[in-house]
């Protein structure tokens, strides 16, 4: 495996702690740092650095958007029964977010900012109030989770002050789907399961 | 505004408006009431998507109230004690216990192809070796490192601007000049050990160079002493007019120096 190839590897991986999307101009420019390499040779690194990374760590190098072209890293092993090694800080935030793609989905796809924090009040978070877990909850939901590209919020035209709809993010579509969320809606609401396909 | 009025579905509010629009826009003849007729149109859209979503929400009997209530029941609520805030708001319902979104979230886990963050198992490991070998390699190298830190760093100030340089130069020597005088007065130095520098011929030209400047400037003056050996010594800072005065007594020296003469 050559140099380049582990070191965009490193890259990627490094890049993706913040779980933001990774532009392929970053990428490029990590790769072509000290040689000036033809396009071709690029896409071979990213070939081979992506085949690495399935091989290795068993996650996907996958292309969120294909008009950016910014990628993500998705977990490309099956579900294992167990406990995930994750942090707690993460796995609260990640409990959040599936609560509401939840609620965005059984709400048709589209949800007015409005009805989201209605329905997040009734879990006793508030947009203007610190959480005790979450602290500042508005942040975390308009900022982190729209720029990691798990929710997308398009401002409501002519509104003010300004109002959003939420809806699922590229990064949602790719690292779950309606199937498992409907699952989880399930799960948490075994009785009224069976009331709708 | 009426946005609540219009909402409802029950209302023809919208439907009114948007005749009363009509009825309106026979009448424009500016462009800025157009414009004001196309703000409206967006307005009465957006109204009306969100009236046909609720039409669409109210079919499909999701109760997310119900859905909330069970998230609380999954999250582990005890809902036989009451949750003490402290704020004294009213939070019924019951405890919720502090690690209910950990619950949620160790749940929600198995329903995300999430790739796990990368993190360096015994912690951050590249940005430490290079800081303490900084510190390492400057304790041992404190003086030399700073003379050839300072001899780049003059070297560049050089080629930026010579003019300057050599004027900052030429302050230099002055002040030397002067504070010898200051410590002690009425002994003029030897111009020769003044400029001489024992450890590079370059250097002593340099100089030479320098103090001519102040000769010139009339800022120091040289005269031979009694074995006719030059000496040196800065100007009192007088009025103008001795200075000009004095101007008429200027001579003209050369002076040669080679390598030889200098060892």
């Amino acid at each position: 495996v050559s140099p380049q190839v582990s070191e965009l590897v490193q890259f990627l991986l490094v890049k993706d702690q913040k779980k933001i999307p990774i532009k392929r101009t970053e990428m490029m420019k990590k790769v072509i740092q000290e040689y000036k390499n033809h396009k071709d040779v690029y896409s071979d690194i990213v070939n081979r650095a992506g085949r690495t990374l399935q091989e290795v760590f068993g996650l996907q190098l996958v292309e969120m958007d294909t008009k950016q072209h910014t990628y993500i890293l998705v977990n490309n092993l099956p579900h294992a029964e167990g406990n995930y090694l994750c942090r707690d800080k993460e796995k609260e935030k990640m409990g959040l977010l599936l609560v509401i793609l939840s609620f965005i989905f059984m709400k048709g796809n589209l949800v007015k900012d409005s009805a989201l924090w209605e329905f997040l009040n009734l879990l006793r978070v508030y947009p203007g109030k610190q959480h005790r877990v979450f602290g500042d909850v508005r942040k975390l939901v308009m900022d982190e989770f729209v720029r990691q590209k798990y929710l997308e919020a398009t401002q409501i035209p002519l509104t003010d002050p300004p109002e959003f709809k939420f809806q699922w993010g590229p990064r949602a579509e790719k690292e779950t789907s309606r199937k498992d969320v409907l699952n989880f809606v399930a799960k948490v609401r075994p009785f009224w399961g069976h009331l709708w396909v | 505004e009426n946005r609540e009025a219009m909402l409802n579905s029950k209302s023809n509010k919208l439907t009114e408006a948007l005749e009363h629009a009509n009825k309106l826009f026979g009448k424009v003849c500016r462009a800025q009431e157009a414009a004001l007729d196309a703000r409206f149109l967006v307005l009465a859209s957006n109204i009306g998507k969100e009236k046909a979503n609720e039409l669409h929400s109210e079919m499909s009997a999701f109760d997310s109230t119900a859905f909330a209530e069970d998230l609380l029941t999954f999250m582990g609520i005890n809902r036989t004690e009451v949750e003490e805030t402290d704020d004294s708001e009213d939070v019924p319902g019951g405890f919720l216990p502090s690690d209910a979104w950990q619950t949620v979230g160790g749940e929600a886990l198995k329903y995300f192809r999430r790739a796990p963050t990368f993190h360096y198992m015994m912690g951050s490991f590249k940005s430490e070796p290079p800081v303490p070998k900084q510190r390492i390699e400057r304790q041992k190298k404190a003086s030399r490192g700073k003379a050839e830190r300072a001899m780049p760093a003059q070297l560049k100030k050089m080629e930026e601007s010579h003019q300057e340089a050599t004027e900052k130069e030429v302050e230099r020597i002055l002040r030397i000049l002067q504070t010898h005088f200051e410590n002690d007065p009425n002994t003029p130095i030897s111009f020769f050990d003044f400029v001489i520098d024992p450890n590079s011929f370059a250097h002593t030209v340099e100089n030479m160079f320098h103090v001519s400047f102040l000769i010139r400037d009339g800022l120091a003056k040289i005269k031979l002493d009694e074995d006719e050996l030059p000496i040196i010594e800065p100007t009192k800072p007088s009025g103008r007019g001795e200075e000009e005065s004095r101007a008429g007594a200027r001579n003209q020296v050369v002076i040669s120096l080679d390598q030889k003469e200098w060892k």
